[in-house]
């Protein structure tokens, strides 16, 4: 017998909260179904002002301690292995492939982890430049980003399309669409993880229904777009993007370092040598 | 102050030869362009006719854009030494010719002869050297996989550094693999198509590197055309948006190098003398027309009188004058649309409030000149505070706290430079942190360097031009 499981909300700047709209739509797995929030303008226009704050929380970390964070992560994510596994399965998942999923969740929490206090080393660089100077090319992280989670029923993409710029110290807000149960789960754990207020924030909807008011925010510093999108999508983001220059990265690597380079900004600073 | 009078010491002009009239570079050669259309390219420092030049039109990029694809053929399957040989060689003999090419910047764009020639030509060699060598290090240059060229490349640059804007463009575009082309400004193509012949002389194989001049309607067409993958950037903020709102239908890479209204920041603890002197370098190099230029001024509150009036009286010894004469400073403005321009911005300064210096001294009758000028008295509210006036204008902004002094600096939709001014390295440090522009001069200013990556944060554009980052601008990761 099928009921409402749960009512998921969104989590954003580290509460939970419903749809300023009260609209929920309805998520059907095969043993249960989910009302959940369908994010309207407001909602977006709130987790923005969120993810500011959150920005200036987490970028100011230093990088070990972001290291411990995401490691924590991975800890409160290993701890409700039983909860991802029956939602996998509920999603259509055989066992072994939710096993499977869950695996790659977990190493890929892990291969970030330790990557938040290495990429500065791996992408920024002294400048041999002919002259007596000291220059100096380091990184930092864009901004707020807006992501967009693929359409799979997977914890491990879901991951993927956040923590290459949660890594470089970028605020982010997740948007996930009919696979919105893993996110809103994964939620629980980033709450119970330390990560500041408003670092990661949690959203499902119809990203249709949002598309403009995202790809018009100003203080949206960059879109991800992890999902496959259509083309009419992809003219309306780049359009009102240009109004403020927005960055647009449409099916970003996944990993290795080329993963993060999109939410980085180079900056490259001189100074003369002498007595 | 020195009342001495400096004796002319023109260069000769006689070392450049100039067309009467200019094709495009399609497949390695010149040719008539297919739009049958020219406009004159002037010296702005006497308004003398130089040479007619091409107009190119839709069917000029169609021609140049099959000239590419032909170019792509041979240029992809040549390996990076291969590749690299050809710019060794066009650095070489850019350095051997670069008296000329100074000559002819000089006398096209207006800048004074001492920069282009000290300033602009030893860069532009550097860069054809400096992206020489990576062309056959490419697979170890990033800790990624599968580093890929784009292909074809349409890059347009502005008439501010010509021949120093095409260096950073091409050199990189060809080390990577790509083939080029170039839309060089409207009113600055004379070193591009110099640069052309000189691409005929080493050999480098037909359709790699394609020149098609004109005005904004050719740089639209080559935005437009569908088989471009990547276009690459240098000019005005509103421009670039046009150009991300343009190709927003195709999945192309964009490198953009847009406008700035840099903050030099001059703490009391700075040495106020080299501050001075950088500040002034800051602004009045290549009359301002630099989209890094330091035109915004914050300045320490304590010092603010010391500071303008050591400012007022550097500033009247800069010589303004003929671009050819060794010892001109500044020269001139490069069109008359810039002029104007120039020139109404600076009358809504000193209607909206601000107190205006301007030096003292003798303009040519013919050209295009602006005098150095100095706003003191400025809100940040005013529009000579914010919008980029692109000439030898510097506004001046005072604080009291260094925090203060970020905020104001930070409070611009730019962020491509900033400066800052002070004898204390954790202050430096601090700001250089806090600061949201993608170059910093720490007690410099101005400095370049091929090695060294410059772009900018925010609606200064995106990408970065130079160094090892410079590379990924040509380059995009196979998934």
């Amino acid at each position: 017998m099928n009921e409402v499981k749960k009512t998921y909300k969104n989590y954003v700047g580290g509460k939970y909260v419903r749809s300023e709209s009260g609209k929920t739509f309805r998520i059907e797995l095969k043993n249960n179904f989910y009302e959940v929030p369908l994010t309207s303008r407001k909602d977006i226009r709130d987790a923005v002002v969120a993810a500011k704050k959150g920005f200036a929380g987490w970028q100011k970390l230093t990088p070990y301690n972001k290291t411990q964070v995401l490691y924590r992560l991975s800890e409160m994510l290993e701890g409700n292995i039983d909860t991802y596994q029956q939602i996998l399965e509920d999603s259509g998942l055989t066992k072994v492939k939710a096993k499977q999923d869950i695996k790659m969740a977990s190493d890929s929490l892990i291969w970030f982890a330790g990557m938040a206090d290495k990429w500065e080393q791996m992408t920024g660089n002294l400048n041999p430049v002919a002259g007596d100077f000291f220059n100096i090319s380091h990184q930092e992280s864009i901004g707020v980003i807006f992501s967009l989670n693929t359409n799979e029923n997977s914890l491990n993409q879901l991951l993927l399309s956040i923590l290459p710029s949660l890594t470089t110290g970028c605020s982010v807000i997740s948007f996930s669409e009919s696979n919105s149960i893993l996110a809103l789960k994964l939620a629980e754990d980033i709450n119970n993880s330390d990560l500041p207020s408003g670092a990661l924030n949690i959203m499902s909807g119809n990203f249709s229904q949002v598309i403009d008011d995202v790809s018009n925010h100003v203080e949206i510093n960059a879109m991800a777009i992890y999902k496959d999108i259509t083309k009419d999508e992809k003219i309306i983001i780049r359009e009102n993007a240009s109004k403020s220059l927005k960055r647009i990265f449409i099916k970003p690597s996944t990993s290795g370092l080329e993963s993060l380079l999109p939410f980085l900004e180079t900056k490259t600073v001189w100074h003369p040598k002498g007595r | 102050m020195n009342t001495w009078e400096y004796a002319e010491s023109i260069e000769s002009s006689s070392i450049v030869n100039i067309e009467k009239k200019y094709g495009i570079f399609i497949d390695g050669k010149f040719q008539t362009a297919k739009s049958k259309k020219f406009i004159k390219t002037i010296s702005p420092s006497t308004e003398e006719v130089l040479s007619s030049i091409s107009v190119g039109n839709k069917s000029d990029i169609n021609s140049a854009v099959d000239s590419a694809k032909s170019g792509l053929k041979i240029w992809s399957k040549l390996s990076g030494t291969e590749r690299a040989k050809y710019l060794f060689k066009l650095a070489r003999l850019i350095q051997e010719r670069s008296r000329e090419f100074a000559v002819l910047e000089s006398l096209d764009g207006g800048k004074p002869i001492k920069e282009s020639r000290d300033f602009d030509l030893p860069q532009v060699a550097a860069n054809f050297f400096y992206f020489a060598g990576w062309a056959d290090k490419l697979d170890i240059s990033w800790n990624t996989k599968g580093l890929k060229p784009y292909g074809i490349v349409g890059q347009i640059i502005p008439w501010n550094f010509p021949l120093l804007m095409l260096s950073w463009k091409v050199a990189p575009a060809l080390a990577t693999g790509n083939v080029v082309i170039l839309k060089p400004a409207e009113s600055t193509p004379l070193t591009a198509l110099l640069f052309a012949e000189l691409c005929e002389e080493v050999g480098l194989p037909p359709g790699v590197f394609n020149l098609v001049t004109g005005d904004g309607t050719t740089g639209a067409a080559l935005v437009q055309h569908p088989d471009i993958s990547k276009i690459a950037f240098t000019g005005s903020t509103a421009v670039g948006k046009y150009i991300q709102k343009e190709t927003a239908d195709r999945d192309i890479g964009l490198t953009l190098e847009l406008g700035g209204k840099a903050a030099n920041i001059v703490f009391n603890d700075a040495a106020i003398d080299q501050a001075v002197e950088g500040v002034v370098n800051g602004i009045f190099f290549n009359q301002g027309h630099v989209c890094c230029a330091g035109s915004r001024l914050v300045l320490q509150e304590d010092i603010h009188d010391e500071f303008v009036s050591k400012l007022e009286k550097r500033m009247q010894s800069l010589r303004v004058g003929n671009p050819l004469d060794k010892n001109t400073d500044i020269g001139a403005i490069n069109s008359k649309e810039q002029l104007n321009k120039i020139t109404s911005l600076v009358d809504e300064g000193v209607a909206e409030g601000g107190s205006i210096f301007q030096t003292e001294c003798d303009l040519p009758s013919n050209g295009f000149w602006f005098k150095p000028t100095l706003f003191t008295n400025a809100q940040p509210s005013y529009k000579i505070a914010r919008e980029e006036i692109f000439g030898p204008v510097l506004t001046t902004l005072t604080f009291r706290t260094p925090e203060e002094a970020i905020e104001i600096s930070n409070n611009t939709e730019y962020g491509l430079s900033a400066g800052i001014w002070t004898e204390k390295g954790s202050k430096i440090l601090w700001a250089a942190d806090r600061l949201q522009a993608g170059v910093i001069w720490a007690n410099t200013f101005n400095k370049f360097d091929p090695s060294s990556p410059f772009g900018g944060y925010k609606e200064s554009g995106f990408g970065r031009e130079g160094g090892r980052h410079g590379l990924l601008s040509y380059l995009k990761v196979q998934s």
